[in-house]
């Protein structure tokens, strides 16, 4: 029979610390019930060790289990999926704490406690979460380390050292695990969806709505580069090409009769014509390679400098040089991009594209169009009418602002002829509306300018009050060129940005209420802002992006060669060295003998008489090594036999234990003798 | 588990050879196993639950945490052979029993390096015994023997064992300590005293009857004087501690002889001889034993008892 165990007493309050901490993230976030539930558990458990009440019994417990799970299922409605699996998880783990009695309860205790603790990573992965992760698994590990010592005079001090020691020694394996095996594609498709509201641009451009997002300051995508980067007033980060105007709004449109398949090229396979026309121009000029981290959006496309290149599996290329994500971006999502500026003269430009390009809606702009018909007679290129558009957005008392006034009648006219005022998409609005109108092909471009550089990481910052519009014309032998007529209105905007752009404009008045988060300024506040902007970064592109892409580059430049072979050397022989170096640590750590202060008095003398020149046999006591003394020279033959009677009686007379005086004595006593050994 | 006798014999002494008896045994990696224990296999299956979960969700995160349990276990691989190595074990003293009932052996285990926790120690037919012994620190077990035959019974293969830390993984050793325990003969009555000299050599003694000998005087106590012949009367009125000093019994010494049970088997000789002895030293009577190839003068006394039940227990061979 063997022993009835109980968790034994010094394990008790890590055991209580862990359940807690574990069920903490679910219990923040969860319904209150729950805390309840916990709470009600906790302090149960606490009478119970303490023996101010017996264990419930088996139908409190199977109630307290019904009731969790009826609780469950009325706050999430349902009892699978990830927010109302995690919750009931995390409540049976409550539970199953509440009725631990053997080791094998608390084996499986523990071991939901390891799921609990997955779970919490599953809705937040910040650098924090993670941390509290790994503390949560060495006060997990601390329990396992008590369970197994039933020893009743443990202190529990000692199994939190014994798991500091243990996870200390693992989180460097768990690094080369992580760096060295291969990431592995899902074997089916789980994503968690956080079910937030979609953020950012949508897709059509009407009036007001690009200056809505200039009032919010969280983050739309980082960008990092490998290499130059391109000047503040060259990046444009497009997001999607307007196309049709119905006399209010711009919209997405592919032109009539294009093939939605050859529209978007999704990598493979055989590429459309216009990609093949691309892909000539790849080496064309100079390049920026980078990669974006874009925040989630649930929508499809994605951000990029003309003409982007990718080899990312799951993102396309679209016949109008930007990127398309195959499923809508629901987490953060990582891409590289290769951009190089010069390819845009490759693209070639079908008839129905030209119509679509050129159509502009019969009843709009009456005015507007007849100054573009002005300024096509007046010049003999396209380039000449281009210019001559951004010489009368300079020259004419255009404002650029964030409250422009109301439009009524006709967008158009409205705004070109009578208020004057507006914002980026009011100027990218009429401009291509002007330039159809002048038979120019042209479209909006909606997307992002600008960003912000973190000085630590060298990456850029994207925020939503980075959103711009412009746009972009057809000429010849040049293909797509961007223009930004707000350039031409408020340069700083595109120099410097938004703020820059708003300081000039208003003092004060409009402002208030617009939050412009941003390092610049704020002394140490700003730095810290930065700091955690970096951090948060490098934890977004090496820890969470470090996928089967990444890894095969950080492989191929450690290992050379990538091959399943090399890989699983390296795996081991790095495991093996690592746990070498462990095991010369935990095995041939000898314990040192340290001397006692009477036994260095011995072998001083001892060394000093064998530095006179006298061979001495080891293992001498005290009066035989006086004796020896003595015999070699005979005129210390007192003070020796002086030394080793007060030596032996310090070691061995109870009366006189050896303190700093006698020590002393005997330094002078030794001292003594060492001088008439000549 | 259980093999076929064939198998169970190959594998008895492949252990044999691999761990050889001694008188102590410092446990090293030539003599100590390592697995997983039941539990550990579960976690390694979270650990690779959590890893198709990390791969699936594609969380980077909780892939990090099926490592870390992964590295955990490899760690704690290093850490519960530890506990287990640099253990020394070795032969404490016996505790002599008759065959059919049971003896004890005592186990020293020391630790010279590292201190160890929760060692199991088991052998077959006895509840396992748990110890930690500190560094530096010994500690000794007794473990309970049953005494089939008279004779030496070697002590068993020994099971050292532990789970510690982590109880992920569980390492053994076998020890096979060179000790025994011996079994005194089974006492068997007889009407007839197998013996020469002493007062009544034919019959047995009356009972109750002390003193066969004539008291001669006292001299002063030596360390090793039996007890018994402590003139304890004498100490109390404050004489000081002698001993008393008796004369040679009129009829010679007594002693108990093997020849003297002609015609019976060894076994029950022994046993007889056995029960002569635990009578007479009852009855505090002076004697001695004569066996083939052995002779134990005569003498009274719990030592002398003892001597004699073990000449008995090792016959034939001393």
């Amino acid at each position: 029979m063997a022993r009835i165990y109980q968790v034994p007493s010094h394990t008790r309050l890590w055991l209580t610390l862990a359940v807690t901490f574990c069920a903490l993230p679910q219990l923040v976030k969860g319904p209150l019930w729950q805390s309840g539930l916990f709470a009600l558990v906790v302090v149960i458990r606490a009478l119970v060790n303490r023996q101010r009440m017996a264990l419930p019994g088996r139908i409190i417990r199977s109630l307290l289990l019904m009731g969790a799970v009826a609780l469950t299922f009325y706050s999430f409605g349902r009892l699978y999926g990830p927010e109302a699996g995690v919750a009931l998880l995390v409540s049976l783990f409550g539970l199953k704490y509440l009725e631990v009695v053997s080791q094998r309860d608390a084996y499986v205790l523990l071991v939901l406690g390891f799921f609990v603790c997955a779970t919490s990573l599953l809705f937040s992965q910040s650098p924090l979460m993670f941390l509290y992760v790994l503390l949560c698994m060495v006060l997990l590990t601390a329990c396992l380390a008590g369970i197994n010592h039933s020893d009743t005079r443990a202190s529990g001090l000692q199994h939190l050292k014994r798991a500091g020691v243990i996870m200390a020694q693992a989180i460097p394996l768990m690094l080369i695990l992580f760096v060295l095996v291969p990431r592995v594609a899902p074997l089916w498709n789980m994503q968690v969806g956080n079910g937030k509201a979609r953020t950012g641009m949508t897709d059509s451009m009407a009036p007001g709505q690009i200056s809505e997002l200039s009032e919010s300051s969280a983050l739309a995508f980082r960008v990092a580069f490998e290499g130059e980067m391109p000047p503040p007033a060259q990046r444009y980060w497009r997001g999607l090409t307007l196309s049709y105007f119905d006399g209010r709004a711009w919209q997405q449109a592919i032109p009539k009769g294009m093939d939605k398949e050859s529209y978007l090229y999704r990598g493979g396979g055989n590429k459309p014509d216009w990609m093949t026309a691309l892909t000539a121009g790849r080496s064309d000029g100079n390049s920026y390679a980078y990669q974006v981290i874009v925040e989630p959006t649930q929508r499809r496309w994605l951000f990029a400098m003309p003409v982007p290149f990718v080899s990312d599996e799951g993102v396309s290329l679209a016949r109008d040089m930007r990127l398309v994500s195959n499923s809508p971006v629901s987490q953060r999502q990582r891409y590289r991009v290769v951009s190089v500026p010069a390819a845009t003269r490759r693209l070639p430009l079908a008839p129905q594209e030209e119509a679509l390009m050129l159509s502009i809606p019969d009843d709009s702009g009456r005015r507007a169009r007849g100054l573009a018909q002005r300024w096509r007679l007046d010049s003999d290129s396209d380039t000449a009418v281009v210019q001559q558009a951004l010489a009368y957005f300079r020259q004419q008392p255009f404002h650029y602002t964030l409250r422009p006034p109301k439009l009524v009648a006709d967008p158009i006219d409205d705004f070109l002829f009578r208020s004057r005022k507006g914002f980026c998409e009011h100027y990218a609005s009429s401009f291509t509306f002007l330039m159809r109108a002048a038979g120019i092909p042209a479209r909006v471009v909606v997307g992002y300018q600008g960003g912000e550089q973190n000085s630590l990481g060298s990456h850029l910052l994207v925020r939503q009050y980075d959103a711009h519009a412009w746009s972009e014309v057809w000429l010849e032998e040049q293909g797509w060129v961007r223009v930004d007529p707000t350039g031409a209105v408020a340069p700083e905007r595109v120099e410097r940005g938004l703020r820059a752009a708003l300081e000039d404009e208003q003092s004060g008045a409009g402002l208030s209420g617009i939050e412009l988060d941003a390092f610049a300024g704020s002394g140490l506040l700003g730095a810290m802002r930065e700091w955690a902007d970096y951090v948060d970064f490098r934890w977004q592109t090496w820890v969470l992006g470090y996928d089967s892409q990444l890894q095969l580059s950080v492989l191929g430049k450690l290992l050379g060669q990538v091959t399943p072979l090399r890989l699983a050397v390296t795996l081991m022989v790095s495991i093996a060295l690592l746990l070498g170096v462990y095991g010369l640590y935990l095995f041939w750590r000898t314990p040192t003998h340290r001397q006692s202060s009477m036994e260095k008095e011995f072998w001083h003398l001892y060394q000093h008489v064998q530095g006179r020149g006298l061979r001495l046999s080891p293992g001498l006591t005290p009066s035989l090594l006086a004796e020896s003394i003595a015999e070699r020279w005979p005129r210390a033959a007192g003070p020796a036999h002086d030394w080793a009677r007060y030596y032996q009686r310090s070691l061995y007379d109870p009366q006189q234990k050896p303190g700093k005086q006698q020590m002393r004595h005997l330094r002078g006593l030794r001292n003594r003798l060492c001088k008439l050994l000549i | 588990m259980k093999f076929p006798p064939g198998v169970r014999g190959l594998y008895e002494r492949w252990l044999m050879r691999r761990l050889p008896a001694a008188r102590q045994i410092v446990l090293n990696q030539k003599r100590i196993f390592i697995f997983p224990t039941g539990y550990g296999f579960f976690y390694l299956l979270v650990a690779g639950l959590l890893f198709i979960g990390g791969i699936n969700y594609e969380n980077n995160l909780i892939l990090a945490l099926s490592f870390l349990m992964a590295s955990l276990f490899l760690v704690a691989i290093l850490h519960t052979f530890r506990n287990l190595s640099a253990l020394g074990l070795r032969n404490g003293t016996a505790e002599s029993g008759f065959s059919g009932e049971e003896g004890a052996l005592e186990v020293v285990l020391f630790a010279e390096q590292r201190a160890h926790y929760c060692v199991w120690l088991r052998w077959p037919g006895q509840d396992a015994q748990q110890v930690s012994v500190m560094a530096g620190e010994e500690e000794s077990l007794w473990l309970n023997l049953f005494l089939a035959r008279r004779g030496k019974t070697t002590a068993p293969r020994l099971k050292v064992e532990s789970r510690f830390p982590l109880g992920l993984l569980r390492t053994w050793s076998y020890v096979t300590l060179d000790h025994y325990c011996l079994a005194w003969p089974r006492p068997q009555e007889s009407e007839d005293c197998p013996a020469d000299g002493g007062k009544n050599n034919q019959r047995a003694f009356t009972r109750g009857q002390t003193g066969n000998e004539e008291f001669q005087g006292l001299r002063r106590y030596v360390p090793g004087d039996s007890l018994r012949k402590i003139d304890w009367k004498g100490y109390a009125r404050g004489r000081g501690l002698n001993t008393k000093l008796f004369e040679e019994p009129v009829g010679g010494r007594l002693w108990l002889r093997w020849d003297k049970l002609e015609g019976l088997g060894d076994e029950q000789r022994l046993s007889i001889l056995c029960h002569w002895v635990l009578e007479l030293d009852r009855q505090h009577q002076p004697y001695g034993l004569l066996l083939p190839g052995l002779t134990l003068a005569p003498d009274t006394g719990d030592m002398h008892r003892c001597h004699l039940l073990d000449a008995l227990a090792c016959y034939p061979e001393f």
